[in-house]
């Protein structure tokens, strides 16, 4: 069975499950390095993943659609920022209860609008294109590999040197982590926190928006319940996992879309789906262990260096 | 003396604002679901109603309010005690599921007598819980693990672990749809009154609220968890066992919520029948916020809680409007309770006013 078309299959498939985890998994790095504890990610993704298919399905124009989604995760982010920022609200909290809004909130839209209890299958809405390289397409394992992907998932990579150059190379991205690591120096020499902290939320909400968008407009056709299904998550620890490094994250966002990779072709081999599915949550406990364990380690021989 | 009593003021005026943020919480929630029903109905007004009033229609619907209520004792009090100790732990849907697995596992079993079937059940749903809500309190205390990730992570692994034990050894084959074998005649929890569904997981619920609360304010590992969850660094430089305290009121909660998922499968059911998780947890979670961590008040939130559930079903019962517009209304509710500084401004005016006032009575600074 391991010829060359089922490992071509594979690799595509791996980039279909981590390129969402990377898209949200950036969009927590921001949120990382502004020190806030933000879970509304999975509501960012499922307003940006209706509003993608509303607004395309609508205007027929993809440009609208990315513009609709883009206002749905940023809708979240904005009311998220507002009442952590400035109504000084438990910012977890705040993040289930917009997870929970958005669940709701985009059932009741689904269903005003369409008239359907679940997806919006009924619509035609548009997808993001499959981007086909010239030259190297026709390279024969690099084309594969490189070639042929949908649009999100080349966007996805190109965020990850964005969000990379963003936090190291701009004045905005210092900023951000100024308040995030010392809120009270930053504020000393001028900078406002709360207006600085409110747009790295909205820039987090934008990342996690094309998240959203992709589930809607490139993995699946059309928008159902709850189809951010833990995905903003699982990107949460894999961006604890990576440490806040944009790379590091990456690479963590893909380990856990191999795990669903591999969830699925067990699946289709009549191995309990169960464990399958169950993998990549258990991969995640398992890696913050051995990363606790190697953490406690260093922090126990710097103990001893120190004495 | 005076200044006591006008500390004592103060916290008065807190003490109801607390609560006047509670009401206009849930008023602007209401008036939100009454938008949002208008856009959708055709007869506003009555689905409005229905959603107000409808729970107290029948005696059937009341019923159905207080066996909502049951489960949420469980998870609500769980998920206090956690938030206590400053631990963000919602394994407590992970753990009521595990909960309802186990004691499934136990209740098929057939040929043994209720007082002993039963308790078994009940101690199998707790050993599992206390395992689901153990593990992040552990990972966080051993390994510096953060506790909410861990948590939510669990919540899937004990989702389709649970799966693949009702789905394999545990499926019946004969019942014609994916469910467990059935429960013995024997777990037939006992009815409170006549013939009505109300079982005696009423009063284990209770029961677990007067523990959570007895334990949190009336024993000294509930003072140290207190304390570890307002002041971490105190509670380490005074030498309480933090990391003990932690792990042991993580089992503890794990227990609660384990007991809620037997009470509720055994209690409604004749089969293990979920496909996904429940819920449960994440209401607790939203209970927990709203009695600000004190499981005193939960009977009174989990009530709330049940009522409108209730109007949801009764809603999805004489209208088309989707019942899922409970949860805008119960974000809404929280979000704005969450919200700390949400009438805060005039608060502050208050407190000030008040302050003054007994200050010129005292006939001093004007």
């Amino acid at each position: 069975m391991l010829n060359y078309t089922f490992i071509m299959e594979f690799i595509s498939s791996i980039l279909r499950m981590s390129t969402p985890l990377i898209l949200v998994g950036m969009a927590a790095v921001i949120g990382a390095k502004a020190n806030v504890l933000c879970v509304a990610y999975e509501g960012m993704m499922l307003c940006a993943a209706l509003g993608g298919v509303l607004g395309s399905a609508y205007s027929h124009s993809l440009l609208v659609g990315v513009l609709c989604g883009m206002a749905g995760g940023i809708f979240i982010a904005a009311i998220f920022a507002y009442f952590v920022l400035y109504l000084d609200a438990r910012p977890l909290l705040s993040g289930l209860a917009l997870n929970t809004l958005a669940n709701g909130g985009t059932l009741y839209l689904v269903y005003l609008l369409t008239g359907m209890k679940q997806n919006t299958s009924n619509l035609v809405s548009l997808k993001f294109p499959i981007v086909h390289i010239p030259v190297i397409e026709n390279i024969p394992v690099l084309g594969g590999l490189v070639s042929g992907h949908n649009l999100m998932v080349y966007i996805a990579f190109i965020s990850v040197v964005f969000v990379w150059f963003l936090i190291n190379k701009t004045s905005l991205g210092i900023r951000i982590q100024a308040v995030g690591k010392n809120p009270d120096a930053a504020a000393s020499v001028g900078v406002n926190v709360r207006k600085t902290k409110f747009i790295a939320l909205l820039l987090s909400g934008i990342l996690a928006s094309f998240g959203g968008m992709y589930l809607s407009m490139g993995y699946l056709p059309y928008f159902t319940t709850d189809m951010a299904a833990g995905r903003g998550f699982i990107a949460i620890a894999a961006q604890n996992m990576g440490v806040g490094n944009p790379i590091l994250t990456m690479i963590f966002s893909m380990i856990f879309g191999s795990a669903m990779a591999v969830g699925n072709v067990a699946q289709s081999y009549r191995l309990p789906s169960q464990f399958a599915s169950m993998a990549p949550y258990l991969l995640t406990i398992i890696s913050m262990w051995i990363m606790g364990i190697r953490t406690r380690k260093k922090r126990l021989k710097a103990g001893r260096a120190g004495l | 003396m005076s200044k006591m009593k006008s500390v004592s003021k103060t916290r008065q005026i807190e003490m109801e604002f607390s609560i006047l943020r509670t009401a206009m919480a849930i008023l602007i929630s209401l008036a939100i679901a009454f938008l949002l029903i208008a856009t959708v109905s055709d007869t506003p007004v009555r689905d409005f109603i229905t959603l107000l009033v409808g729970p107290l229609k029948n005696t059937s619907r009341l019923t159905t309010i207080v066996s909502k209520l049951i489960p949420l004792l469980f998870t609500g009090t769980a998920i206090c005690l956690v938030n206590s100790a400053g631990q963000i732990n919602i394994a407590a849907e992970g753990a009521f599921f595990a909960g309802a697995v186990a004691s499934t596992a136990v209740a098929i079993i057939p040929g043994i007598p209720s007082v002993i079937h039963i308790p078994l059940c009940i101690l199998a749903g707790a050993a599992a819980g206390s395992i689901i809500m153990g593990i992040p309190g552990m990972l966080h205390v051993r390994y510096d693990v953060v506790t909410i990730v861990a948590s939510l992570m669990i919540n899937y692994v004990a989702l389709y672990l649970g799966l693949y034990i009702i789905l394999n050894p545990l499926r019946d084959p004969a019942a014609g749809f994916e469910a467990s074998y059935r429960f013995a005649e024997s777990t037939v929890l006992p009815v409170l009154f006549g013939n009505s569904r109300i079982h005696i997981g009423l009063i284990l619920g209770m029961i677990a609220v007067i523990l959570g609360y007895l334990l949190l304010y009336h024993t000294k590992f509930g003072i140290s968890a207190r304390t570890i969850g307002e002041n971490p660094k105190f509670a380490v430089y005074s030498g309480m066992p933090v990391g003990k305290t932690i792990i042991g009121i993580s089992l503890f909660a794990g227990c609660l919520a384990g007991i809620g998922g037997t009470v509720e499968t055994l209690g409604n059911y004749q089969r293990f029948m979920y496909g996904g998780l429940t819920n449960h947890g994440w209401d607790g979670v939203m209970l927990a916020v709203l009695c600000h961590n004190k499981p005193q008040y939960m009977p009174l939130a989990a009530l709330f809680l049940a009522y409108i559930r209730t109007s949801a079903d009764a809603l999805n019962f004489t209208s088309s409007i989707p019942p899922e517009i409970i949860n805008i209304i119960q974000a809404v509710i929280i979000i704005l309770v969450a919200a700390e500084r949400f009438l805060a401004n005039w608060e502050h005016r208050t407190i000030v006013r008040s302050t003054k006032r007994e200050m010129e009575a005292q006939g001093g600074v004007k």
